[in-house]
Order: C-alpha cells, then structure tokens, then sequence
C-alpha cells in the first residue's frame, strides 16, 4: 500500500485539537495552573534545608572553653541554642519535643581540652526523626572541625584535615537542587495526562471510529492530537525555567542547546507513554488513573526528585532506569547546576533515545492491533 | 465476466463471517445491493448489524469470506472503499464542543475537501438538509434531530456513492425521523445506495429490501410487501378486547384451539394467526363477544415479531 502522509490532514485533527483545548477548561486550568502551583508548593513551601534548629545544651563546665564551643554553634547558624540547668533538663527537653538535639559539656571539659587529654561533650539526638538526623550530623562535623581549629590550632594543622566541600550548589540550597527537578515533574503531569484523556476520549465516545472510516491514517491522528500538548508541555516548561531563573535565583551554568534538545526527548518519551496508555485503556477513567500510577507516582518518589536514587535498594537502582524523568532530571540539574555538556550527559541522553523508541514501538503496535481486531 | 467494476452493484457480499474470539458476530452472510437501492438492515442489538457495516466501511477485517463495495474488495486498499463511502455511526457523529461549521470543515478536510470548495459543499449540505440556524451554533446546542442532519451532512459531504446510516434515527422525535427518511428518499433519487439500519419497523418500510438479521445470520430478505406475503400465508386477525375483559380465560383457551396458529400481543390488540383459513369462523366463535375483530393486514412488526421474536422458520 502507498504510504501518504497527507499535512492537510493532520493540521485538519491538529486545529480540532486546539479547539477542544481552548474550550475544555479543565485541560486550560490544568496546564496553566498546575506549573505555577507545584512550583510554588515545592520551591516555597517545602524546604528541606534545615535552619535553627532548636538545641538544649547543658554547659556543666562553665569555662571559656565550654562556652566557645557553644558559641560555635550558635553562630553558626544552624543551632538556636538553650540553656537548661541540668543534663535531665536538657534530656526533658528532647523528649517533650522542644528540641531536636541536645548538647551536654560535662564538667572536665576545658580542664581536658587544656591537657592534652580527649574532651569529651555529649550530642543527643532525635532518633525519630531521622530526616534531620543525617543533616544534624553533618553540620556537627563541620562544627566540630572549626572548634577544633579555634581551640588547638597546632592539632589542627598538624593533622589531615578532612573537608567536605558541596561543589556547584555550595550553599546546600535546596531550592536550586528541587526547582530544576520540578521540570520534569510539570511536564510528566501535562504530557501523560492530557494525552491520554485526549485520545482514550475519542474512542469512548465514538468519534475515533468516525475518524478512522475516513481515508486518515492513524499516524497523522496520533501527530495531529499530541502537536498541540507538545506546545503546551513546552510553554510549561518554559514557565518553569524562567520562575526557577528569575522567581529562585536558579544559576543556569550549562548550554540551553543541551537542555532544549532534553526537554524535546522527555517530552516525546511522556507523550508516547500517555498515548500508550489511552490506546490500551481506551476510557478516560482508566487512562487517568493509569497516567497517575505510571507517570507521576514514579515521577516524583523514584526519579530522584526526592529521594537520592543512590539511597534505593539495588533493585530500584536498576528499576528506575526506565522511568524517563530520572534521566531527564539529570539532564536537567546537569545542565542548571553543573554546566554539564552532552559529554557528561551522554548516558541520560541515550536512555531518553533508547525509552523513546521503545515506548514509540509498543504504542504504534498497540494501536494497529486496535483497529483490527 | 465482467471486467470493469460492478457498474449495477454497490454492495455485494459472500459468505461474511466475522468472529470476535469465541463469539460469531456475522455468520455467512451473503447479499447484494443494487446501486441507488435503499436496503434495510433489521435486527435487535447485538444481532451483527452494526458488525457488518463496520466490514463494509473498511473499519474491521473479516475472519473469512468476501466482500466488494462500489467494485473495490478491501485488499485493493482499504482507501479505495473508504473515499467511495460514507458512514454515520450510531453512537456518535460530530464534536460536541465545535460548532457546525467547525464540524463540517473538519470532516470535509479530513476527506481532502478544502477551500472555497468545501464552503460551497458546506452550503449546498446544509440546504440540502434543510438546516436553518446558525453555524456558529455549538452542536451540544442543537436538539436531537437537528443534529442528525448536520451528521448526515457531515458524512456525505464527499459525495460518497454509498451511505451507511447505522441507527439515525435513534432517539429523536416522530416529526425528525419522518423529514430524515424524506432526506433517505432523495439521497436514493440522485443515484446513491443508502444502506441503513433501524429499530423502527414503520421506517423499514421506506426500503425496497430489507434484510432481517438475527444471531449474525440473515433469516429473511426481501421487499416488505414480499416479507408480509411470505410470513403470512393465512389470515391475520386483530382482536380488541374490551377494557375490563382484557384478562380472562379466553386467552389460553384461543391458545389451544387447534387452528390457532399463534396468538401475540400487539399493543392493547392482539394479532392471531390462523392455520386455517376455512375454519375462520369456528375461531371467530371462540372469542368473546364483546370483543372487536377485524381482519388486518400484516405489518412489518407482526412480521419481525413472528421471525425474529418467536422464531418461526417457514
């Protein structure tokens, strides 16, 4: 059979398409509204830096020793310090939640310091709460390392001085790291979602039968109805990269010529993903549920987005290699944060190529299936 | 033979079956319909009318047997049959959301239509079917039958030379139905094959055939006149019964006589058949006096009713 690909017919499913967007304002409210609120809920509202945290020190030793090492920490930040009069009271304090840490110097503690011998203050802290915990110890090391140099600058020096030093996000900002994530996030949403409820709404009610008994081709539905949601993927995305520029001060260090032709991949990746889903499902409600379980779920909890994929079980290392937005998110803070080029990006790259076609497969096969059944 | 395309037939069929798993939907239909004809397609849901269209549009592969319309078998492409064709599907036709002109156009561009061309095509339609309102109209706007005839419209726009109307007119009042089927009527008059399908037994007697359809298979096929001739062969008695004498004994008792045929509700009146005709007057004693009776013709719902409902095999 010869294979035409007629544009007028494409561009005839793409201005329906356009039409039905712009009527439908759900699907209007969805893609203006949805980047703009997870931005905000992501970037705003949930920090996950950790700034005054509440400590209750108890200074048994009251020397000038023991009140330089309180003054570290409370400079630095960090720590908003109090004092209790008792190591009891400080211990109450963590158990009645008015803290989440607790600081004891005993008694020897500037008499040790002086002689050479190992001075010894205690740190208790919050075990439940095991968020903060790894954070706390973190910033306690670093404490640690500028008493020391305050207090033995001789020991200091003479010893390997160990430094941990946060390159291209020195500031531990946690905003810079979540708002380029949130790309991803907005565009697994739009993509997959809209896409999905387009199509599986043309065979719920009827009118993909219509369509098909007409000479179209069902490559040139299937191109004629995601155009639309790529514009609009697009627009989206390109909000969130001027609010994460301009709204969070996020440094943009790498080439918007690696990042753009990212963006192009993943979202081609959800499209097919949210076309796959309405071709198999056909019903709106299904397709919607399905784009939630598959797209946005593993988008958010097992893309990195959140939880460092580093910390997973070995099997979900291995298991979020098909999830498009893990790749693209490092594509993503590869390209804001480290000014990675496509050298350093390759792997992402390719995996975005391979799911593609993989995802582009299964769903012209699927469809072909459904026609002739 | 005949070497150039069928020139007389639109549809021919042989031997269709299409099995969807386990379940035969068409069974060995075969038909043949002349151009210009308007063939009826009876049958309750599920009996493989709508089945057979989907084959005829070129929307489904038939398991086994052979299909020809407006001279092209889908193995010479299926794009030959679809731009020769038009459909209007049963569940729906047009978006809900675009207006009438929007509508139109996407169906005329999806069929190569465009331009100055399509506009007048448009206009002609909408003429042609008598749509008087505005086209900017939404069409979630129009009521049920005005709808219908955007639909129709909308799927002869090309200009096919057949039409396949599955159920058009489900769901809209008396008044639409009567002013589509004179819409049916013209179509025939300009040399279109109009194909359609009904619930309605008064439309059905607008065709020139019709093919009754139960299980997949066709178990009767003719013009009405011939379908009522055939399936009676003996008188046909309506009986009234008199509002408060519409229950009683009387019923079981009829039932039993021996040159009662059958005996099946029709509305408020029953419709009896006699075995007989000679001993007409022996089962007309049998009935109540007080009771109407009057020797009826059969209509196509006594005959739908005695093929398809009771089973009755000639």
């Amino acid at each position: 059979m010869k294979w035409q690909m007629k544009w007028s017919r494409i561009i005839a499913v793409l201005r329906k398409e356009v039409f039905h967007i712009l009527r439908d304002p759900f699907t209007l409210a969805l893609a203006l509204a949805l980047p703009l609120i997870l931005v905000l809920v992501f970037g705003l509202a949930i920090e996950f830096n950790i700034r005054e945290l509440r400590m209750a020190v108890h200074d048994g030793d009251r020397t000038y020793q023991s009140r330089g090492l309180t003054e570290v920490l409370g400079s630095s930040g960090y720590f908003k310090l109090t004092n209790e009069v008792s190591p009891v009271a400080a211990m109450g304090a963590l158990e009645g939640e008015r803290a989440k840490a607790a600081l004891i110097i005993e008694k020897n503690f500037g008499k040790q310091l002086g002689s050479e011998q190992v001075a010894r203050a205690q740190v208790l802290l919050d075990g439940s709460d095991n968020s903060t915990v790894g954070l706390i110890l973190g910033y306690l090391n670093g404490v640690q390392k500028i008493a020391e140099h305050k207090f033995l600058p001789e020991v200091a020096s003479s010893n390997l001085e160990i430094r941990t030093k946060y390159l291209f996000n020195g500031e531990l900002n946690s905003r810079w790291f979540t708002v380029p994530g949130l790309l991803a996030i907005v565009i697994a949403i739009l993509s997959i979602l809209l896409t999905s409820l387009t199509i599986a709404r043309e065979w719920e009610n009827g009118s993909m039968e219509l369509l098909l008994s007409t000479p179209i081709r069902p490559l040139e539905i299937v191109i004629g109805k995601l155009v639309p949601y790529l514009v609009l993927g697009l627009g989206a995305a390109t909000f969130v990269y001027l609010l994460a520029r301009l709204g969070f001060g996020v440094p943009f260090r790498g080439s918007h010529f690696v990042l753009i032709p990212g963006v192009l991949l993943f979202i081609t990746a959800y499209l097919t993903q949210g076309l796959l889903i309405s071709v198999i499902t056909r019903r709106q409600q299904l397709a919607m549920q399905l784009s939630m379980m598959t797209g946005l779920l593993p988008s958010i909890l097992l893309s990195g987005f959140i939880f460092p994929i580093e910390n997973m079980p070995p099997f979900f290392q291995v298991f979020t290699s098909i999830l498009p937005a893990k790749w693209f998110i490092q594509i993503s803070r590869g390209t804001f944060l480290s000014g990675s080029g496509f050298a350093e990006l390759a792997t992402p790259f390719l995996a975005l190529f391979v799911l593609n076609g993989v995802l582009i497969m299964l769903a012209t096969k699927n469809f072909k299936k459904d026609l002739e059944p | 033979m005949v070497s150039e395309p069928n020139a007389v037939i639109a549809v021919d069929i042989r031997k269709l079956t299409v099995k969807f798993g386990e379940f035969t939907a068409v069974d060995q239909v075969s038909l043949s319909v002349r151009k210009g004809e308007i063939f009826g397609f009876l049958g309750a849901n599920g009996a493989g009318k709508t089945t057979t269209i989907r084959v005829l549009c070129g929307l489904l592969v038939p398991t086994s047997g052979h299909v020809r319309v407006a001279g092209y078998a889908p193995e010479d492409g299926l794009e030959k049959i679809k731009t020769r064709v038009g459909y209007m599907s049963q569940r729906f036709t047009l978006y809900d959301d675009l207006t009438v002109a929007e509508n139109l156009k996407f169906s005329g561009s999806l069929r190569g239509i465009v331009g100055r061309k399509l506009e007048q095509r448009i206009e002609e339609l909408l003429e042609f079917v008598g749509f008087s309102r505005a086209t900017g109209a939404f069409v979630k706007d129009l009521p049920g039958g005005i709808k219908q005839q955007v639909s129709l419209a909308a799927s002869i726009l090309h200009d096919p030379e057949i039409v396949f109307l599955d159920e058009p007119t489900s769901g809209v009042t008396p008044g639409a139905r009567e002013r589509f089927w004179k819409l049916i009527r013209e179509l025939a008059g300009k040399g279109k094959t109009v194909f359609v399908t009904t619930h309605y037994m008064d439309e059905a007697e607008h065709c020139e055939r019709i093919a009754l359809m139960k299980d997949g298979k066709i178990i009767a096929l003719d013009s009405p006149g011939g379908l009522k001739a055939s399936t009676f062969r003996t008188p046909l008695l309506e009986i009234l019964p008199s509002r408060k004498m519409a229950e009683g004994s009387w019923l079981p008792q009829l039932r039993a006589h021996p040159a009662v045929e059958s005996i099946e509700p029709y509305g408020m009146r029953y419709h009896l058949v006699i075995s007989d005709p000679a001993r007409l007057g022996e089962v007309k004693a049998q009935i109540p006096p007080s009771f109407e009776i009057s020797q009826t013709a059969p209509s196509l719902e006594d005959v739908f009713i005695r093929l398809v409902e009771a089973g009755f095999i000639k």
